[in-house]
């Protein structure tokens, strides 16, 4: 199984140094929510955050906060009440193949196998059914999958519907994935294995990733830089970069005092209650 | 699996015997004047007979063409607009109110108006079947598709699906549970609803077949249309059973 990597070991990672220019820019973004009592209801407060082009961005905060909102909003799927998001230097007006979503229920079709799942962005793309079932094989290798491929969703785990999600938004190669607790739903287990994928699929591909969790040693082990935010209304309390050398390996972060001080830091700054934060 | 339906099989059959014995039962009784009730085994055998005349046949076909016919028309009426509706705001707002008016319509009212501006022939019959299948069908589709998961369609419009391909590629699979549901019951509907407008006004189909025994007071001849109706009916629901277990093999079981 350690062979089931998100890696295809016949291409190695693309070494990146130069700076590069920002990917998402996230400028006086709000949303206010109609109530249906009347009133409404600020879940995001003015937002601004901008993500360098193949940045790992973690995004923690407590439930409520506005975390899903904010990666709808990038994805395009739900529009801003105010501020825009611009990706690649255009302004986003609704979904596009350069932002892949993962979301933590997974929304595969359940009315496709697995390989037609994976095969539906390219087979949109105007790839013929053949080619398309190459490309999704290609990536159900990738994920330790290929036995599955005739299985519809219902048939599968957790982790393994996460893995086809993932599959399937790869497929299309978008330049930014935007994952919403991916990784919420699993067991322990199969949650450290697929960061531990993902993280080797991003040394290689260096896409950029807007990526949710709850979890805060998911979030250092990962990211470049935390933003964590806080609730009512939903606004970013810190950003806080992870000084942390690449490729990081979990089980000597572990033993890092560096990382354990993040860990430290991190929750205890989602402790403290926002009225206190002084914002 | 297989036992398992078998048994279920068993236990829907049980009751059909248990009818036909209590009638058997009446019928050996003496409770029921032979005039009015003749006896099962009169009625089965003389169904059976039928099936091998021809001019039988003939009839039955003509209610299932009609019946097939109309049915059809009124599901890709019924998907297209229930689809339509719930996926665009426009075609949304104009439906809703129309459906709301039309739907309780009682639509055998307007079989009259349909036999004077369609004349006697099949058409009178077929449009009053999709008027009355059309609605059950259409409101299944239309709230099936409102209630498809949000982020389904999300995942389609992010790989670079258009919203009106992700309506073919995504909404309509995914309501696919919902229309089946609402095409049983317009199938039922449309069962009924077709004998009901042979028995008003026809010159073949079992509704027809129906009339003329009754006419004639020939009880044994009238009760073989209404076997052969429920026979077709049974069996059309049988096959659409088995489309569903084949269509929805990847959707959450239900029942
Ligand atoms: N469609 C909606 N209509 C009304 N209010 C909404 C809607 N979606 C979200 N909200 C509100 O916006 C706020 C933020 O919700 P959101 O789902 O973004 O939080 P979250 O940080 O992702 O929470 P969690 O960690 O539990 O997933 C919440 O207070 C919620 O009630
Ligand atoms: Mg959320």
């Amino acid at each position: 199984m350690a062979q089931a990597a998100l890696i295809d070991p016949s291409h190695p990672p693309e070494q990146s140094t130069a700076p590069r220019p920002a990917a998402v820019e996230i400028a006086g973004v709000t949303k206010t929510f109609q109530r249906r009592t009347g009133g409404t209801h600020l879940a995001l407060a003015p937002i601004d955050l901008a993500v360098a082009d193949g940045e790992f961005v973690s995004i923690l905060g407590p439930s409520g906060c506005g975390k899903s909102t904010l990666l709808y909003i990038v994805g395009g799927f739900v529009p801003p009440s105010t501020g825009a998001v611009t990706v690649g230097g255009r302004p986003v007006t609704g979904p596009g193949p350069d932002r892949g979503p993962v979301f933590q229920e997974f929304a595969l079709f359940p009315w496709k196998t697995v390989l037609g799942n994976v095969a539906y962005g390219p087979r949109q793309a105007g790839a013929s059914k053949a080619d398309a079932e190459t490309k999704a094989r290609g990536l159900l290798a990738r994920v330790g999958l290929s036995a599955y491929e005739t299985f519809y969703p219902k048939e599968l785990s957790g982790g393994m519907k996460q893995r086809v999600a993932i599959a399937r938004t790869l497929a299309y190669d978008p330049a930014i994935l935007l994952m919403d607790e991916p990784f919420g739903a699993l067991d322990a287990h199969t949650r450290l294995k697929l960061q531990n994928d993902l993280l080797a699929l991003w040394e290689r591909d260096r896409k950029t990733v807007l990526f949710v969790t709850h979890a805060v040693d998911e979030a250092v082990y990962l990211s470049d830089r935390i933003v964590v935010m806080s609730r009512q209304p939903g606004r970013i309390k810190e950003i806080v970069p992870v000084d942390l050398p690449r490729p990081r390996h979990r089980d000597e972060l572990l033993l890092d005092a560096r990382y354990q001080r993040y860990v430290i830091d991190i929750e205890r700054l989602i402790e403290d209650p926002p009225e206190e934060a002084g914002a | 699996m297989i036992r398992a339906w078998r048994s279920d099989a068993l236990v829907g059959i049980l009751p059909l015997a248990a009818l036909v014995a209590l009638w058997w039962g009446i019928v050996a009784a003496g409770l029921a004047p032979r005039a009015l009730l003749p006896s099962p085994v009169a009625v089965f055998g003389r169904t059976l007979a039928s099936v091998a005349d021809p001019a039988f046949l003939l009839h039955a076909w003509a209610t299932l063409s009609r019946l097939f016919a109309g049915f059809l028309v009124a599901l890709v009426l019924g998907v297209g607009l229930g689809l339509a509706g719930a996926t665009n705001r426009f075609v949304g707002g104009v439906l809703r109110p129309v459906v709301r008016i039309l739907a309780p319509v009682p639509k055998i009212a307007l079989y009259p108006a349909f036999v004077l501006s369609l004349g006697f022939g099949d058409a009178s019959k077929i449009v009053l079947v999709v008027a009355d299948a059309l609605f059950p069908i259409l409101l299944a589709t239309y709230q099936g598709a409102a209630r498809v998961e949000p982020k389904l369609v999300w995942s389609a419009l992010a790989a670079g699906t258009s919203r009106r391909a992700a309506v073919w590629t995504v909404v309509l699979p995914a309501t696919l549970p919902s229309i089946l549901t609402g095409s049983r019951i317009g199938l039922v509907v449309a069962c009924i609803v077709v004998f009901l407008a042979e028995m008003i006004t026809s010159t073949d189909g079992l509704g027809y077949l129906l009339v003329r025994a009754a006419r004639s007071f020939q009880t044994v001849e009238m009760f073989v249309p209404l076997i052969a109706i429920s026979a077709l009916g049974l069996a059309l629901n049988g096959a659409l059973a088995a489309l569903r277990r084949r269509l929805l093999a990847g959707f959450p079981n239900e029942d």
